[in-house]
């Protein structure tokens, strides 16, 4: 078994003279849900077009299952599903006929296999409608059925979410990570919709001007760096000026918004300052860490959707 | 299934379930139906010229007929026509061959001309098949497969070449159906007198229908080739269509107009029509049917590899 599902070396790629995207490299496990967000324009799809071989690389290589997408393009493409933008199927055939199309371009896929995953995707009942009467959810839904039919082993998805109803993005998501965890298939999503990316994924990528600016785990705060990293804590205390100065004796910085104190602190703090002013009869109706959320450090290194 | 076979299947069956398609085969089965309809009611001479066992006194008393009015006409033209028939019953008279009443397979035979509207097809539906991959966007979907780029557009190509050869039998076995039921069968293999290059002949219809179908092919895949390269370079079918009908209606007009010049024997429509050899009618001085066909396998190649060349190497990006 391969280590590495899919693995960028170096990507670069240049179009008319514009470096688009400007050196990629990263490796994806098998079983892992790999986010890859970024404003519009970062590159996304640039990017996702060089793994399923749409596109030439300028530079680099791009490795599906240690097989190169350039030089070894029917080994490596054997493994790959994806979705480029919106899943565009044929709208003058029935989802049914669109998938045994597609089929056909693998060795061995049987009727049984297509009807499960038609059902995976929750598509029985409109199978033998032409796609011109699907609605996006459906057509999305279809678009996720026809990449993952020959069960490859690097699932590629760009927006996979967009223009489903937060039902329909909650069974991606669940038949996300139940092909992850259960079939070892490697995902890359990518998505503007970061609350999404943060369920889905076990690991996120943020890309800016083609570029991967910051790469982190998606439980990462919570589990280890806890204990180096501050974090932001409100205080709802009684007798604020005394509790300001518990505080301001430990050399940690205070904010005052009327009864609510706003600090920064190491987590591990927490129960100590608690307690010193409970043993000075302040009363304490509550202590509050936030949590930044994915999308607050995503607005915050990107610097907004700013398209240059 | 092979997975050439499986490719072919797909492209043809992504376009016979298009009614864009049918409405071609509609409009073939109109103008073949049409043309025996109108032919029933208005052209009496053709249809119910019957000879009997006395063909040879028929024969005579035509031809008989045909000098008494030659002689009271001096139009160049009527004679012409007029004295072309005389040698035909001749012929007839000399070889002891009774002429064939009319019925489907000289309808067939004189709607072999039809193919030239095969070609319009034809030029259509090559123009089409890479363009509208592009344009529907699902040419993502189809070059993501691990099947090389070079197989997916010879398989498109060999889907257009399907096509033109399934259109062109709908059009022999049409016409043979609609002739035999309105004017009857002359039989499974009958022969009939046609004039060639060198005089009279009694040849098969049936060798008479395909060689005719033949040479038009030759047209037929060249200007396909064309309508698939200028699609497969610029991703617009209607660019395309637009060039191959030109080229269809007006290819023998541009080269007629620079025949004057000897650079015009390279062009590609002064070799299309390999029928010039047949009929010694020869576009321009020495040139042979080898030359002809060198000069279109070398368009052939030249169309195939610029269009391989665009559809492998491009990136395929949004529109
Ligand atoms: N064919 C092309 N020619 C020139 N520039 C291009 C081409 N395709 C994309 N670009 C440029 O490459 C950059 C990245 O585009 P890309 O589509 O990869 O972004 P993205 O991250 O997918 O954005 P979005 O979130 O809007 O989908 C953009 O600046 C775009 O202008
Ligand atoms: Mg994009």
């Amino acid at each position: 078994m391969n280590e590495i599902a899919l693995e960028l070396k170096d990507v670069k790629k240049t179009i008319s003279n514009k470096e688009i995207i400007k050196g990629l490299n990263f490796q994806i496990k098998p079983g892992e849900v790999y986010g890859f967000i970024g404003p519009n324009g970062a590159g996304k799809t640039t990017t996702i077009r060089m793994m399923v071989g749409l596109m030439n690389l300028t530079e680099g290589d791009v490795k599906i299952l240690g097989k190169s997408i350039q030089s070894e393009y029917k080994e490596a493409a054997r493994n790959i599903g994806a979705i480029v933008e919106n899943p565009e199927l044929y709208s003058f055939m029935t989802g049914w006929q669109n998938l045994m199309h597609f089929a056909r371009m693998y060795e061995g896929i049987t009727k049984e296999r297509i009807r499960e995953v038609v059902s995976l995707v929750g598509l029985d009942n409109v199978i033998n409608d032409k796609v011109k009467k699907y609605s996006l959810g459906m057509r999305q839904r279809l678009g996720v059925a026809q990449a993952i039919l020959h069960k490859p082993a690097v699932l590629i998805l760009d927006e996979p979410t967009n223009g489903l109803d937060p039902a329909g993005i909650r069974e991606i998501r669940d038949y996300i990570r139940r092909l992850a965890e259960e079939d070892q298939v490697a995902v890359v999503i990518s998505s503007h919709l970061l609350s999404e990316i943060e369920l889905m994924c076990d690991r996120i990528g943020i890309i800016k001007h083609g570029e991967i600016i910051s790469e982190r785990y998606v439980n990462e705060e919570s589990d280890q760096d806890d204990a180096q990293s501050d974090v932001k804590v409100i205080f709802d205390v009684g007798q604020a000026d005394e509790a300001i100065k518990v505080l301001e004796d430990r050399d940690i910085e205070v904010k005052r918004e009327s009864d609510k104190l706003v600090t920064e602190i190491n987590r591990q703090e927490i129960p100590n300052i608690v307690q010193t002013m409970v043993n000075q009869n302040i009363s304490v109706f509550g202590v509050t860490p936030i949590k930044a959320t994915l999308e607050d450090q995503f607005l915050e290194l990107t610097g907004g959707n700013v398209i240059e | 299934m092979s997975k050439f076979l499986k490719l072919l299947y797909n492209e043809l069956h992504k376009l016979y379930i298009r009614k864009s398609t049918w409405v071609m085969y509609i409009i073939l089965a109109a103008i073949v139906i049409g043309g025996a309809v109108l032919m029933t009611i208005f052209d009496d001479n053709t249809v119910e010229s019957e000879y009997s066992e006395n063909w040879r006194a028929e024969l005579q008393a035509e031809n008989d007929e045909i000098e008494q009015s030659l002689q009271e006409n001096n139009n160049e033209f009527m004679i012409d026509m007029n004295m072309s028939n005389v040698e035909k019953n001749n012929y007839h008279l000399d070889n002891d061959i009774k002429p064939l009443n009319y019925g489907g397979w000289q309808y067939t035979y004189e709607n072999a001309g039809l193919s030239m509207l095969i070609g319009l097809f034809v030029i259509i539906v090559g123009a089409g098949i890479v363009a509208s991959e592009f344009n529907w966007g699902t040419i993502k979907l189809l070059l993501i497969r691990p099947i090389s780029r070079s197989m997916i557009l010879f398989t498109k190509f060999a889907a257009v070449l399907t096509f033109a050869l399934i259109t062109l039998v709908f059009l022999f076995l049409l016409n043979l159906a609609v002739g035999g039921i309105f004017f009857g069968l002359e039989g499974a293999n009958p022969h009939i007198v046609i004039q060639k290059a060198d005089g009279f002949v009694h040849a098969s219809l049936f060798g008479e229908i395909m060689t005719s179908y033949g040479y038009d092919m030759v047209n037929l895949v060249m200007l396909t080739a064309l309508a698939f390269m200028i699609s497969t370079i610029f991703r617009n079918s209607s660019l395309a269509i637009g060039i191959g009908i030109f080229l269809l209606m007006g290819g023998n007009i541009v080269v007629q107009a620079l025949s004057q010049y000897d650079f015009s024997k390279y062009i590609l429509f002064a070799n299309t029509n390999l029928k010039q050899y047949e009929t010694g009618n020869v576009f321009m001085e020495g040139m042979t049917l080898g030359f002809s066909v060198t000069v279109l396998i070398v368009y052939f190649v030249l169309f195939m590899v610029l269009s391989w060349a665009f559809f492998t190497k491009r990136d395929v990006a949004g529109q």
